[in-house]
């Protein structure tokens, strides 16, 4: 899921796992269904048993390592603590080995003492692998990323990246990576919904999408993602304009006040178009295909 | 916005002024951090942040130093503009010796050399009107009227006059960077460095920060330096590169020159590890990603 600040993305994911905040109100419907085949509707559901469901059958990796592990416990503990709440495994000794067997598959070097350690005695990236242990802990059936990788050096985001990718694949669990970085998007995603204004403007397969983008926000992003396209006098392609707060989104298209192409049909809001949710775009104006401008166009 | 004519321009052979006097020469610098102390016994332990930093940054040059956290590049970007001083080494811009100055000496540095900082909102006093911050340079420098300078240097960057009279939380992270740069050029400066300027911006908008540094650099004929985590966004503003790691210049030179050719194994990990769009859709993964960042660090 691709988007700048401030589209929904954060928010879809929080949707997810029930955890929005007690002032909004969702409506319509999110069902997870667990590796065991158990249903859950969020929706409507109530907190007790949602918090069944978290960490068990839906789990989730934060962009801040060090806010989403405890300071004042060691890190193997708080990898066992998931799997003894969930009841996940029978008693606390083999909660303790099995959470040194997880530290070790996320290549903490000696996991036998850094599950001894606590946070702050962890590097950036070391304590990232810990939340990583934490999440597959308990074989979930999705696992939520957040901008996993933001506050990590970039040769340290390449490690946790694949961790994170092989975790998911050892479980054939399903994933829902949100980034606004597109080339990470593209390294460890098969599809992508592109979010704006808090909704979903274009769906697609991702070869599909970055190579033919039919939104022409999802274009512009493209363009101006990449360094290495420049305009005729060697300046990068822009949008014009900057992301609007939630409250100052235009009615119609959410995009039209940043678009070029905008006109007056772009008032009201457009259909979406395509086979499905899981593939299409909602723009009056889409990018033609001969004048589409990707990834590889001239 | 008047072009000034470059200050060393004047008395210097025509043939060869840029490379006379470079804008910043670095020899030797090493910054000690002294830790707090542990025990009442034994001295307190000291982190070596930079060690034996060597550069020469010409004038006009569009000069790029990359490198992760705690590489030593903010420390090293603090030195230059003295706002620390090295425990070791010498620091000259434009020619003058500034490791030693004391800060009441430094006004012509303040003149001469300006920064824009990662954090818009953080680096912009929040109390005070965009017209205020913009001509704060010119006010230290006991400079009166400043209201056609700074309406000048908004249009420079891209922005309504009527921004003069609002606050920084009023503008977007975009248009408050927007506001960094104009107060960085408000004084006139022949050194802009910028550290990390657009790493909090939206990609959308990064773009547009981009090009307008692009365009100021070029139009005000500025020397750019520009610290960045991000080897990709360096190869785009920058032709030359230094590569930092552990307090420590491993590499100079042409930034493409680098960028195809890396001499050094931290170089090319760094090059390695870094996703890109073009090469990810051809089908390169976060598998191979991470396999070819591990072999860069191991070769030599």
């Amino acid at each position: 899921m691709i988007g700048e600040s401030g589209s929904g993305k954060s928010l879809t994911a929080l949707s997810i796992m029930g955890l929005l905040a007690e002032s909004l109100e969702p409506f319509g419907s999110v069902t997870v269904t667990g590796q065991d085949g158990r249903h859950t509707q969020v929706v409507g559901t109530a907190e007790g048993d949602l918090a069944a469901m978290r960490g068990r059958d839906v789990t989730m990796i934060f962009q801040e390592p060090m806010t989403a592990l405890n300071p004042t416990m060691r890190v193997g503990a708080q990898v066992a603590e998931v799997m003894r709440i969930h009841r996940t495994v029978p008693d606390r000794h083999t909660a303790a080995a099995r959470a040194v067997e997880l530290l070790d598959k996320v290549g903490l070097p000696d996991p036998a003492e850094a599950a001894k350690a606590y946070p702050h005695q962890l590097s950036g990236g070391q304590r990232q692998r810990v939340v990583v242990a934490m999440a597959l802990a308990n074989d979930p059936a999705l696992l939520i990323c957040d901008e996993p990788t933001t506050a990590l050096d970039v040769t340290v985001q390449a490690l946790v990246l694949d961790l994170i990718v092989r975790g998911v694949e050892a479980r054939n669990a399903g994933m829902l990576f949100i980034t606004h970085d597109l080339a990470v998007v593209a390294s460890v995603c098969e599809r992508v919904l592109v979010m704006y204004g808090g909704r979903v403007v274009e769906a697609g397969d991702v070869q599909q999408v970055f190579t033919q983008p039919r939104h022409r926000y999802t274009r512009g992003l493209i363009g101006a993602s990449d360094l290495d396209l420049t305009r005729p006098d060697g300046r990068l392609y822009t949008i014009q304009g900057s992301v609007p707060s939630a409250g100052a989104l235009p009615h119609g298209c959410v995009f039209r006040n940043r678009c070029i192409h905008a006109t007056v049909e772009c008032e009201s809001q457009p259909r979406w178009e395509g086979s499905g949710p899981e593939d299409g775009f909602a723009c009056w104006h889409p990018v033609r295909v001969r004048d589409a401008q990707g990834v590889g166009g001239s | 916005m008047t072009v000034p004519a470059a200050p060393q321009a004047e008395g210097m052979p025509s043939s060869s002024p840029a490379s006379a006097v470079p804008a910043v020469r670095l020899r030797e610098v090493t910054r000690d951090y002294r830790r707090q102390r542990t025990s009442m016994f034994t001295p307190a332990p000291v982190v070596r942040a930079l060690r034996g930093v060597s550069l020469d940054i010409a004038q006009g040059q569009r000069f790029g130093i990359v490198g992760e956290s705690g590489c030593g590049k903010s420390t090293l970007l603090r030195i230059i503009a003295g706002l620390d001083q090295p425990t070791t080494g010498s620091v000259e811009i434009d020619g003058t010796d500034i490791s030693r100055l004391p800060e009441r000496r430094l006004g012509f540095l303040r003149e001469r050399l300006q920064l824009v900082f990662q954090d818009p909102m953080g680096s912009l006093d929040p109390r005070m009107k965009v017209r205020d911050i913009i001509a704060e340079p010119l006010v230290s420098q006991g400079k009166r009227d400043n209201l056609p300078r700074v309406l000048e240097l908004l249009e420079a960057v891209g922005l309504q006059s009527e921004a003069a009279d609002r606050y920084p939380h009023q503008f977007s992270g975009g248009q408050r960077q927007r506001i960094s740069i104009a107060r960085a050029l408000a004084p006139d400066p022949r050194i802009l460095v910028a550290d990390e300027p657009v790493s909090a911006l939206d990609v959308s908008v990064r773009a547009q920060v981009l090009n307008l540094l692009d365009e100021l650099v070029e139009r005000l004929s500025l020397t750019l330096i520009f610290v960045s985590h991000d080897l990709s966004v360096i190869r785009h503003v920058c032709d030359s590169v230094a590569v930092m790691t552990r307090g420590e210049v491993v590499e100079v030179g042409a930034t493409e020159q680098i960028y195809q050719q890396a001499e050094h194994a931290y170089t090319r990990a760094l090059i390695a590890a870094a996703p890109r769009l073009r090469t990810a859709l051809a089908g390169r993964t976060a598998a191979d990603l991470a396999a070819d960042t591990l072999a860069a660090k191991e070769s030599r």
